[in-house]
C-alpha cells in the first residue's frame, strides 16, 4: 500500500477535525474525499501531505511512519513524493508560468527549463509559458499548478478542490489531465465537494464533521483488485450515528450533486 | 540553467517585477543612506571649513628670533604669557622682565636678536610650516619711533600678506603703501588722525640702540622682553624707553615734560606697558638713580622729548581690531627701512597653518636650534577651533544615530509588510519542499539587494545634496569621498539585512499548511 492511515485523529481543543480514521490507499488508485465544508477534508489532506501531523494515530507513506520524521525530513518526503494542486493555484505572482514550474524543480533537485517546458506542453500551455500568472486565465493557472505538481514525478498527487475556481470547460481539461496521470499509474487523492469530479475517481469516501460516513467504488475492477491485494474498506472508531465503523462500506448518493446544481450543500 | 541561476532569476523577479513594493523598500534605505552620507560629507567638510574660517582670525603659530642669552628661563616665562599681541600680555611680559631686569642687567643682549630673522630664514621656516599643511604668513619688523616726541611702535609689513592673514582686521581707508601708513585706532584717537591726515614720524637710533647696548637696567629690561617675545618686543622696548622717560621726568621734576609725555603715552596704547614700566621704575628707581649714567641719559631723553622732527607720512587707513594692533603704526617694509636707514630681518613671523598637529610642528621648529628661531602656538585660536569641531562632530554622531534607527525602523516595516504580503508564497515554497534556511537566505539577499540599490541611489543623492549644501552654505566644493561612498552603500545593505531579521525570522516559521488551510 502506498498510503496507510491508522486510526488517525486531529483534535483542536474539543473539535475533532478528523476522528479516528483508518484508510489504506494502494498505488495507482484515484481516490476522492468528499464532504461538505468543515468536514475535515483539508485537515486530512494536510496530514497526508506531510504538512500537519495527526494528534493520534499514524500515517505511513510507502511504509514510512511520518510521525517519526522531523520537519526537514517531512519536507523531503513532501518534495520527493507528493505533488500538490490547490484550489487557489498559489502560483508565485512575480514569476512566469515556466518559472513557477521551475520553482518546484529548484526546491526538489536541479532546475531544468526544457523539462519544465515539456510539463507545460503536456498541460497545453507551451505558448503561455512566459506569461505571468496575472496574464493567465483561472484554468490556465490551474494547469500551470498541475504542471508544477507533476514536474518532479511524484508518486502521489494531492489535489484540494482542483476545479473549485474553474468553469466547466477548464474543469474538463484538468480532469482529463488527472485521468492521463491516473492512466500512467500515478496515485491521486482529490478533495472535493464537486460530484462530477468525485465521480471520475475509482473510489470515494465521505466525511462528515471529521467522521467517515460512507465509502463507494465507481470502478468495480479496481475494487476487486484492491480487495485481492488485501485491501479493506475504510473505517472509523468514532462512536457517531451513521459512522462507517465496520467491515462493510456504507454506500451514499452524491449529495454534492445538488450543490453543483444550486441546491443545498 | 543552474540552481544559482534560478535563485538569481527568482530574486530579480521579486525585486523588479514587484516594483511598487520594491520601490518602498528601496526608498526607505535610500533616504537613510542619503541622509547619512550627506551628514558624513558635511561632517568632513565642516572642520576643514571651520579651520579655514578660524584661520581668518589671524595666526595660530608665531615664530620669533630665539633668545641667545643665558637668560633663557626668564625668556621662556615671558613668552608663555605672550602668545599673541594683546596689550595686556605686553604689560605682564614687561613686568615679568622688568622684575627680573636686575638679574639680567649685567647680561648684554646679543645683537643677533635685534637683527631679526633674515629673509632666507623666513623662507626656510615657511617651508617647514608648508610641509605640514597649507600656510599663510606675514612678517613684522618692529621699531620704536616718535610721533610728536611720544614713543610709538611702528611695524614694517608686507600689506598684502598681513591682509591675507588677518581677515578680521577692520580697516577704515586703505592699507599701507609707499609714503602712506596704516595707524591703529588708539593711535588715531590719541592724535586726532583721520584718513588722509599727515603724520610726522621720527626715528632715533638711540631708542632702539639702547636695547642693544644693555648699559642701564631699564634698557636691559627692554632687551630682555624684546628677545623673549618679539610680538611684545617693540612694545616692551617702548616700555623700556618709556620707563626711562618717566623715570627721567620724575627725576628732573619738569612739569612741562611730564605733561607733554604723559597724555601721549597714555593714548599710545603702549600705556599698559608703560604703566608696568612705571610701576617697576619705582622699584628699580634706586638702581637707576644710583647708576651714574642714568641721569645723563635721562637728561638727554628729556631734551629729546621736545624734538618733533621726522619724516612726513600720510594716513592711508585706520585699523580697528580691538587688540594690540590698535596701538601700532603699520608701514611698508620699504618705508621703515627708509625711515630707519637700517635694513634688517623681521621680529615676528605670524603663521596661519593648516597643519593637523600644530604642537608637533612647533616642536619640530624648536628642535632645529640652528635656525635660531622659536615657534609657539597661539592657543586661543586652535583651542576654540578644536572645541567647536568636537561639538559639531558630537552633534553629527547623535543625528546619525537617530537617522540610523529611523532607517532601521523604515526598512524593517517595509520588509515586514513585504513578508506578510508574501505569506502564501512562503507557505507554497515550503510546501514545495523549501527549508526555512532557504527561505531565510532568499529574503535576506532580497533585503540586501534593496539596501544596495537604495544605498547606491542614496549615496548619489546624498553627495548631490552635500555638494549643493557646501556650495550654498560654505561656498566650497567637495570632492567625492570614495571610502565614505563604499561605506555608505555597504552600511545601507547591512541595515536592510539587519532590519529584515525579525520579519524574515517570522516568515521562515510560516506553516506550509497555510496554503491549504486558507479557504
Amino acid at each position: 500500500m502506498l498510503l496507510e492511515l491508522d486510526h488517525i485523529s486531529k483534535i483542536y481543543g474539543d473539535l475533532h477535525a478528523v476522528d479516528d480514521l483508518t484508510l489504506t490507499v494502494p498505488e495507482g488508485e484515484w481516490l476522492a474525499v468528499v464532504g461538505s465544508s468543515g468536514s475535515g477534508k483539508t485537515t486530512l489532506m494536510n496530514m497526508i501531505g506531510c504538512m500537519d501531523t495527526p494528534s493520534r494515530g499514524s500515517v505511513k507513506l510507502e511504509g514510512r511512519k511520518l510521525e517519526d520524521l522531523n520537519a526537514t525530513q517531512l519536507a523531503d518526503v513532501r518534495k520527493n513524493m507528493i505533488g500538490l494542486v490547490f484550489q487557489k493555484f498559489y502560483l508565485v505572482p512575480h514569476l512566469t508560468a515556466v518559472e513557477n514550474v521551475m520553482v518546484a524543480q529548484y526546491y526538489h533537485s536541479v532546475v531544468d527549463e526544457d523539462q519544465a517546458m515539456k510539463a507545460l506542453e503536456r498541460v497545453g500551455l507551451k505558448d503561455r509559458a512566459h506569461h505571468l500568472p496575472s496574464q493567465l486565465s483561472g484554468g490556465e493557472q490551474q494547469r500551470v499548478c498541475v504542471a508544477r505538481a507533476l514536474i518532479n514525478g511524484p508518486k502521489l498527487i494531492l489535489a484540494d478542490e482542483p476545479t473549485g475556481n474553474l468553469d466547466e470547460k477548464n474543469e474538463k481539461i484538468v480532469l482529463d489531465l488527472f485521468r492521463q496521470l491516473h492512466d500512467q499509474g500515478t496515485t491521486i487523492i482529490v478533495v472535493t465537494h464537486d460530484a462530477l469530479v468525485a465521480s471520475c475517481a475509482e473510489r470515494e469516501i465521505m466525511l462528515n464533521h471529521g467522521v467517515l460516513v460512507g465509502e463507494k467504488w465507481n470502478d468495480e475492477k479496481a475494487r476487486e483488485a484492491y480487495e485481492a491485494a488485501g485491501g479493506r474498506p475504510a473505517s472509523t472508531g468514532a462512536k457517531v450515528e451513521g459512522a462507517q465503523t465496520g467491515e462493510t462500506a456504507i454506500g451514499f448518493d452524491d449529495p454534492t450533486k445538488a450543490a453543483k446544481t444550486g441546491g443545498e450543500a | 540553467m543552474t540552481n544559482t541561476g534560478m535563485f538569481l532569476r527568482m530574486l530579480f523577479s521579486a525585486v523588479f517585477r514587484r516594483r511598487s513594493r520594491a520601490v518602498m523598500a528601496v526608498v526607505a534605505s535610500l533616504v537613510g543612506a542619503a541622509t547619512l552620507f550627506c551628514l558624513a560629507m558635511i561632517c568632513i567638510a565642516v572642520p576643514q571649513q571651520m579651520n579655514q574660517e578660524m584661520r581668518a582670525y589671524g595666526a595660530n603659530l608665531i615664530v620669533t628670533p630665539a633668545a641667545e642669552s643665558s637668560d633663557s628661563a626668564t625668556s621662556d616665562s615671558a613668552t608663555s604669557d605672550n602668545g599673541d599681541m594683546s596689550g595686556m600680555d605686553m604689560s605682564s611680559g614687561t613686568s615679568t622682565s622688568s622684575s627680573s631686569g636686575a638679574s639680567s642687567s649685567g647680561t648684554s643682549s646679543s645683537g643677533t636678536s635685534k637683527s631679526g630673522i633674515g629673509a632666507a630664514m623666513v623662507e626656510h621656516t615657511s617651508e617647514m610650516v608648508a610641509a605640514k599643511g597649507s600656510e599663510k604668513h606675514a612678517t613684522y619688523r618692529y621699531e620704536n619711533v616718535r610721533v610728536n616726541a611720544a614713543p610709538y611702535v611702528m611695524a614694517g609689513v608686507d600689506p598684502a600678506a598681513v591682509r591675507n592673514l588677518n581677515h578680521h582686521w577692520v580697516v577704515d581707508g586703505k592699507w599701507p603703501s609707499a609714503g602712506r601708513v596704516l595707524v591703529g585706532r588708539d593711535v588715531a584717537d590719541a592724535m586726532g588722525l583721520t584718513v588722509g591726515s599727515g603724520i610726522t614720524i621720527g626715528y632715533r637710533a638711540s631708542d632702539n640702540a639702547a636695547t642693544a647696548s644693555g648699559t642701564s637696567s631699564s634698557s636691559a629690561t627692554g632687551s630682555d622682553a624684546g628677545t623673549s617675545s618679539s610680538s611684545s618686543a617693540p612694545s616692551a622696548e617702548g616700555a623700556g624707553s618709556a620707563n626711562a622717560e618717566t623715570g627721567g621726568a620724575s627725576a628732573d621734576g619738569q612739569s612741562s615734560t611730564d605733561s607733554s609725555s604723559a597724555p601721549s603715552a597714555e593714548g599710545a596704547g603702549s600705556a599698559n606697558a608703560e604703566t608696568g614700566g612705571a610701576s617697576t621704575s619705582d622699584q628699580s628707581g634706586d638702581t637707576q638713580s644710583d647708576q651714574s649714567g642714568t641721569q645723563t641719559q635721562d637728561g638727554r631723553v628729556s631734551s629729546d622729548i621736545m624734538d618733533t622732527s621726522g619724516t612726513e607720512f600720510r594716513v592711508a587707513g585706520i585699523v580697528d581690531t580691538g587688540g594690540s594692533e590698535d596701538s601700532i603704526i603699520y608701514a611698508t617694509n620699504a618705508d621703515v627701512t627708509k625711515l630707519t636707514g637700517v635694513t634688517r630681518g623681521v621680529d615676528v613671523i605670524e603663521y596661519s597653518s593648516g597643519a593637523s598637529d600644530l604642537a608637533a610642528l612647533v616642536q619640530s621648529i624648536n628642535d632645529m636650534t640652528s635656525m635660531h628661531v622659536k615657534a609657539q602656538q597661539v592657543t586661543k585660536i586652535t583651542a576654540s577651533d578644536t572645541r567647536i569641531i568636537t561639538m559639531l562632530q558630537t552633534l553629527f554622531w547623535i543625528v546619525s544615530l537617530v537617522v540610523l534607527v529611523l532607517t532601521l525602523v523604515g526598512v524593517g516595516t517595509t520588509i515586514s509588510s513585504i513578508v506578510s504580503q508574501r505569506r502564501n508564497e512562503i507557505g507554497l515554497r515550503k510546501a514545495l519542499g523549501a527549508s526555512s534556511r532557504a527561505i531565510g537566505v532568499e529574503f535576506y539577499v532580497e533585503s540586501a539587494l534593496y539596501g544596495l540599490i537604495g544605498g547606491l541611489l542614496g549615496t548619489a543623492l546624498g553627495f548631490a545634496l552635500a555638494s549643493w549644501l557646501c556650495v550654498a552654505v560654505f561656498e566650497r566644493a567637495v570632492g567625492f569621498n570614495w571610502g565614505l561612498g563604499v561605506a555608505s552603500v555597504v552600511l545601507a545593505a547591512l541595515v536592510a539585512v539587519v532590519a529584515s531579521i525579525p520579519p524574515v525570522h517570522r516568515a521562515t516559521r510560516i506553516d506550509p499548511a497555510v496554503v491549504l488551510r486558507e479557504e
